[in-house]
């Protein structure tokens, strides 16, 4: 299996230097893998997730992901548009447009024509078992179901990293099952890295790796916890 | 979904403020509008009055020499010297008197060389000129129609019957109401063959009126005086000017009110949806696009308020003007005007906003609250 991610000695910090929110981070992981990084508050693992997303940059180091060099490449919109599937906390979906229209967001990135884009967001719709609320407004939705509209919107160009930041932080447990069980179907089924940030041990655990964070550095860089099968997730 | 419609739809989100600002550039695309519409029909006005006497400038006597009709008059042999100036091409007198025409006891009665209509820009719709010395004349549009009369009617002119050989139409409305007949024949009723009361002159091509003017002016300027069109243009012009100055300082006024309100609304706009920005900028999209989306934005409200603005404001002025006596013209130049300051107020407008956001650290937009 070869490296999707590979990062050394990342450092960042803020407020001058005054608050390190990565200190000398090294870390591979694989093309396909299934990742959580756990930690504290304030121990830099949203950070550490930002680095990989390509959000910030890092004040030394080197951090390659899917092939890019994001300190030296100077076209990170088309690293995110095309390697990675953002999930946020919070769905973030913008309110005046329909479900699908929503989902083809991230395509205007694209050069696919209109109809190819209606076409394909559908399509991931079906994936994410939402095909019938396609025209609604996300406000007609319930919180699992705009989640998961977030996740097709995270699939919409292919990526072949989808980061997820407290994916299931605003669902309640029986919702955030379902959830937490699309992404892993996505991940197993598209073969497409999933690297999820969470504080819940529960998610952590379901991954093929727990990296533990503390301080800005990496205390548990993780072993295969190969717990999925421990947990039900149906 | 294209990329046209989301920027379309988004606006749109905020109702009430998308509303308000369109009302404002609104109010400023009228004014534009209808002051630009009144301008232009003076500016029409004004040339078809100038151009009614077809000549570059008239002249008449200095000295009052009243004539029993009150009109004022010069010796007829001036026509001569003016035509024997250098620069000079044509020079034919008019006799403008005040007598009994038709019904009417004192009515307007022109006098001029058939040769020399020309230069009072009369253009016979209907019949021919006059013959020299005729008992024929020659009738506005308004005239003829206020009176009923057509070409082969007779009218009676100071006590004696013309017969109405032509009706003429002209771009000023107080020749149209007017009636022409050769000058002599004026003299004749007048019985005052060697007085005129203006010469029309045109000069030579490529010769500036002006010039000629100041020359008549200086062999003859104790005697006569010279009335240019070009100088009443000139004064005209000036008045004009200011018009459409103010027309201008109105526009810009509407710039800035419009550019200000709608800066308003795109940065409520830009910083209610911070976090959404962040997550366009986490799904690929670059500054050039976020930018695009906000100015477009900016650009769909104002050229909302254009449309809508136009439309007011020629309903509005078409139906005020008439009844200040105005008579508006809208000439595409008006509403070209109105789009440029619209899309100029949009790009204004939307830039500072759509900077603000450009600059927004993704992952400080995403966490905002």
């Amino acid at each position: 299996m070869s490296n999707i991610v590979e990062i050394n000695n990342l450092v960042k910090t803020y407020e001058n230097g005054h608050i390190k929110a990565l200190n000398g981070i090294d870390l591979t992981i694989g093309e396909g893998e299934f990742v959580s990084i756990i930690g504290p508050s304030g121990s830099g693992k949203s950070t550490l997730l930002n680095m990989l997303g390509a959000l910030d940059l890092p004040d030394s180091g080197s951090i390659n992901v899917a092939g890019y060099d994001l300190v030296s490449n100077k076209n990170l919109n088309e690293f995110r548009a095309q390697k990675i599937g953002f999930v946020f906390q919070l769905h973030n979906l913008i309110p005046n447009l329909s479900v699908v229209e929503n989902i083809e967001i991230p395509m205007f990135t694209s050069k696919l024509s209109n109809s190819e884009m209606r076409n394909r967001a559908l399509d991931l719709l079906d994936v994410v078992g939402l095909r019938d609320k396609a025209y609604l407004k996300p406000s007609k939705l319930s919180g699992g179901e705009r989640q998961r509209v977030a996740i097709a919107r995270a699939l919409a160009n292919d990526p072949s990293i989808i980061l997820a930041d407290e994916p299931t932080g605003s669902l309640d447990s029986k919702t955030s099952t379902k959830v937490l069980k699309q992404l892993i179907d996505l991940h197993k089924s598209n073969n497409v890295t999933l690297i999820i940030v969470t504080h819940d041990m529960d998610v952590a655990n379901l991954a093929d790796r727990v990296i533990e964070v503390l301080d800005g550095q990496l205390v548990n860089a993780g072993k295969d916890s190969l717990l999925e099968d421990k947990i039900n997730v149906d | 979904m294209s990329f046209l419609k989301f920027i379309i739809k988004n606006p749109f989100r905020r109702k009430n403020s998308a509303i308000l600002s369109i009302v404002g550039i609104c109010i400023g695309i009228v004014v534009i509008v209808a002051l630009g519409g009144i301008t232009n029909g003076l500016v029409s006005t004004f040339e078809d009055t100038i151009h009614a006497g077809g000549a570059d400038f008239s002249i008449s006597g200095k000295e009052t020499g009243d004539s029993a009709y009150g009109t004022n008059t010069i010796d007829a042999n001036w026509t001569d010297k003016i035509a024997n100036v250098s620069g000079v091409n044509e020079a034919y007198p008019i006799y403008v008197v005040l007598t009994s025409v038709g019904d009417n006891y004192m009515n307007t009665l022109i006098g001029i060389d058939p040769n020399g209509t020309a230069l009072a820009d009369l253009s016979i719709n209907e019949g021919r000129i006059f013959k020299d010395n005729a008992s024929e004349a020659i009738l506005g549009k308004i005239y003829a129609d206020d009176n009923d009369l057509s070409v082969g009617d007779s009218i009676k002119i100071d006590g004696e019957d013309f017969e109405i050989v032509g009706i003429f139409e002209t771009g000023d409305s107080n020749t149209a109401g007017g009636v022409f007949t050769s000058i002599s024949k004026v003299g004749d009723l007048m019985d005052d063959e060697d007085s005129i009361s203006n010469i029309y002159v045109k000069v030579d091509k490529g010769v500036d009126p002006q010039e000629v003017a100041d020359r008549i002016d200086s062999m003859y300027g104790d005697n006569i005086t010279t009335v240019t069109s070009v100088m009443e243009m000139e004064q005209m012009a000036s008045m004009l000017n200011m018009l459409q100055a103010s027309s201008w300082g109105i526009s810009l006024l509407a710039v800035v009110v419009g550019a200000l309100g709608i800066i308003n609304t795109m940065l409520m706009s830009v910083f209610e949806r911070t976090r959404e920005i962040g997550v366009l900028k986490a799904v690929g999209w670059s500054n050039r696009k976020i930018l695009t989306m906000i100015v477009g934005e900016s650009l769909v409200i104002t050229i909302i308020s254009a449309v809508i603005g136009s439309v007011i404001g020629v309903v509005l002025c078409s139906a005020l003007a008439p009844m200040m006596g105005l008579d508006p013209l809208f000439t595409p130049e008006i509403f070209v005007q109105a789009f440029g300051i619209a899309i100029i107020v949009g790009i204004i407008g939307g830039l500072y906003p759509a900077t603000k956001a450009v600059k927004l650290p993704p992952t400080e937009a995403l966490r905002y609250e």
